[in-house]
């Protein structure tokens, strides 16, 4: 009897006396909550509807995420600059925000595989001359701080060198729109989804199409804190069932429009 | 919980960019100081006039740099004029909404400044012969100025902060822009933030102790 108390006891002090130590995935179903950063001025990826309510293929993914793990989706308005912060700082758990799997950003968040895929197009305004990207030589331009399309335009514009030639960058896209709407800058580059759908809104007339920018295809990746491998597997594997069950192309169809998604396979190489 | 494991070397090596966007920073915040100054002396001058219609356009700039952001002022010089087809760009914008702020609050010091000069000072100047706009520029002015001396450094300081707003209308070439650019490419807040901070500590106590080195010169009898 002695004996069994004082192994009870002394289990006891050692499970106490190790840290609990749960990750992060274990704290989000403990938790009952995920807390998703989404970009919410960035449709059909993130918006709101009239009711105020978050839609978009970035909120669904969040609530197809959340159903997965059967807790509740926690929609976290988080502009394109705060993302990482966000997840650093702890008021996120995970980013559904259309992220661009940078070699810089993987050096501070971890990346899932990608789960979209974007092209680039120039956007600008008729008559001002700019039918392709090449044509933004020597132009104002702009676009949304920090993102793929601002980071390439940018190194652009410092290639070309032309002294009439500049390069703004805005805190949202709302803000890139109203530059551009206002003739503060003569385009931007966007991906061809935002595009579309700022055209179709009607509330900028006169924005047109300029051609596609000659980018690399900008994939972009769920993302957590670096170190939440358990996590980064989860999501590994929920990007993966989203296309092999037929979800990915379902929810492209009702975001984006008609048209294939868009493949999520690098040829020739290995994730 | 506390998991963060810090990059400080790639941040130092953004130094040279840094510090190229501070002397943007300091730029702006002496422009606006100059232009801030000329029109405050204008604006309490006109707050001190006869004149109805004087006061009244004075009392309104001091009333709104005043009583609104700056933040607002900024971004109306940018977003707001461009809508009605005025085009300001960036920079011009950041340094319209700081210089009209800064009009407003020095116009009230100057105001105090030219209260604390006697009006026995004008009258003695006319009688040893001064017209009255050489007495106003040579015995009531540098009296105000000393008088508002320490209160304009302070607007300084204040300036040099306030630039860090450029970056709700674009400006990507001052300290915080060049500071925001680093972080959205890397992610690394803390550090480039905190790099920025020590920035403008650097600049705005340069400032306060060149003004005081400046006004013991100015100052001694």
């Amino acid at each position: 009897m002695k004996l069994l108390l004082a192994a009870t006891l002394a289990l006891a002090s050692l499970t106490t006396a190790l840290p609990a130590y749960a990750d992060k995935l274990d704290d989000i179903i403990a938790s009952g909550t995920l807390r998703c950063a989404v970009v919410l001025d960035f449709p059909p990826m993130g918006s709101r509807d009239a009711n105020n309510t978050p839609i978009g293929f970035d909120v669904d993914t969040c609530n197809d995420l959340a159903a997965a793990l059967g807790v509740t989706a926690e929609i976290v308005e988080t502009p394109f600059p705060d993302r990482i912060p966000a997840l650093v700082s702890g008021r996120v758990d995970v980013g559904v925000a259309s992220t661009s799997d940078t070699l810089e950003r993987a050096k501070t968040v971890g990346f899932s595989i990608p789960y979209f895929a974007f092209e680039m197009v120039v956007l600008t305004k008729d008559g001002l001359g700019i039918s392709d990207y090449d044509s933004l030589k020597g132009k104002k331009v702009g676009s949304t701080s920090g993102t793929y399309e601002a980071i390439a335009l940018e190194k652009s514009v410092t290639e070309w060198a032309d002294p009439a030639g500049s390069f703004r960058s805005y805190q949202t896209q709302a803000d890139v729109m109203l530059a551009l709407s206002q003739g503060q800058i003569d385009a931007t580059v966007v991906t061809s989804t935002v595009a579309g759908s700022t055209i179709a809104t009607g509330n900028f007339p006169g924005f047109v199409m300029g051609g596609k920018a000659p980018y690399e295809i900008d994939y972009v990746g769920l993302i957590t804190l670096r170190n939440e491998q358990g996590l980064i597997n989860y999501l590994n594997l929920f990007v993966n069932q989203q296309i092999r069950t037929g979800r990915y192309a379902e929810l492209y169809a009702k975001w984006v429009g008609e048209g294939e998604a868009p493949n999520l396979m690098v040829p020739g190489v290995y994730y | 919980m506390f998991n963060y494991t810090f990059h400080w070397r790639p941040a130092f090596q953004a130094l040279p960019q840094m510090l190229e966007g501070a002397v943007v920073t300091l730029q702006i915040a002496i422009i606006s100081m100059i232009i801030g100054i000329v029109i405050g002396v204008l604006l309490a001058l006109m707050s001190n006039s006869g004149s109805k219609t004087l006061r009244a356009i004075a009392s309104t700039w001091i009333e709104v740099a005043r009583n609104t952001p700056a933040l607002f002022q900024i971004y109306m010089a940018y977003f707001g004029l461009g809508q009605l087809g005025i085009h300001l760009d960036s920079f011009a914008a950041l340094l319209f909404g700081i210089a009209f702020n800064n009009a407003g609050y020095l116009a009230e010091t100057f105001r105090g400044g030219l209260r604390a000069v006697p009006a026995t000072q004008v009258r003695a100047a006319r009688s040893l012969g001064f017209g009255p706009i050489s007495a106003f520029r040579l015995i009531v002015l540098p009296q105000m100025f000393r008088a508002v001396f320490h209160p304009m450094t302070n607007q300084m300081v204040w300036a040099i902060l306030m630039t860090s707003l450029g970056v709700v209308v674009g400006l990507n070439t001052d300290l915080t822009g060049v500071t925001q650019e680093l972080n959205v490419k890397t992610f690394r807040t803390f550090e480039y933030f905190a790099i920025a901070a020590v920035l403008y500590y650097l600049i705005a106590k340069a400032v306060t102790l060149g003004a005081r080195a400046f006004a013991y010169r100015l100052f001694r009898y």
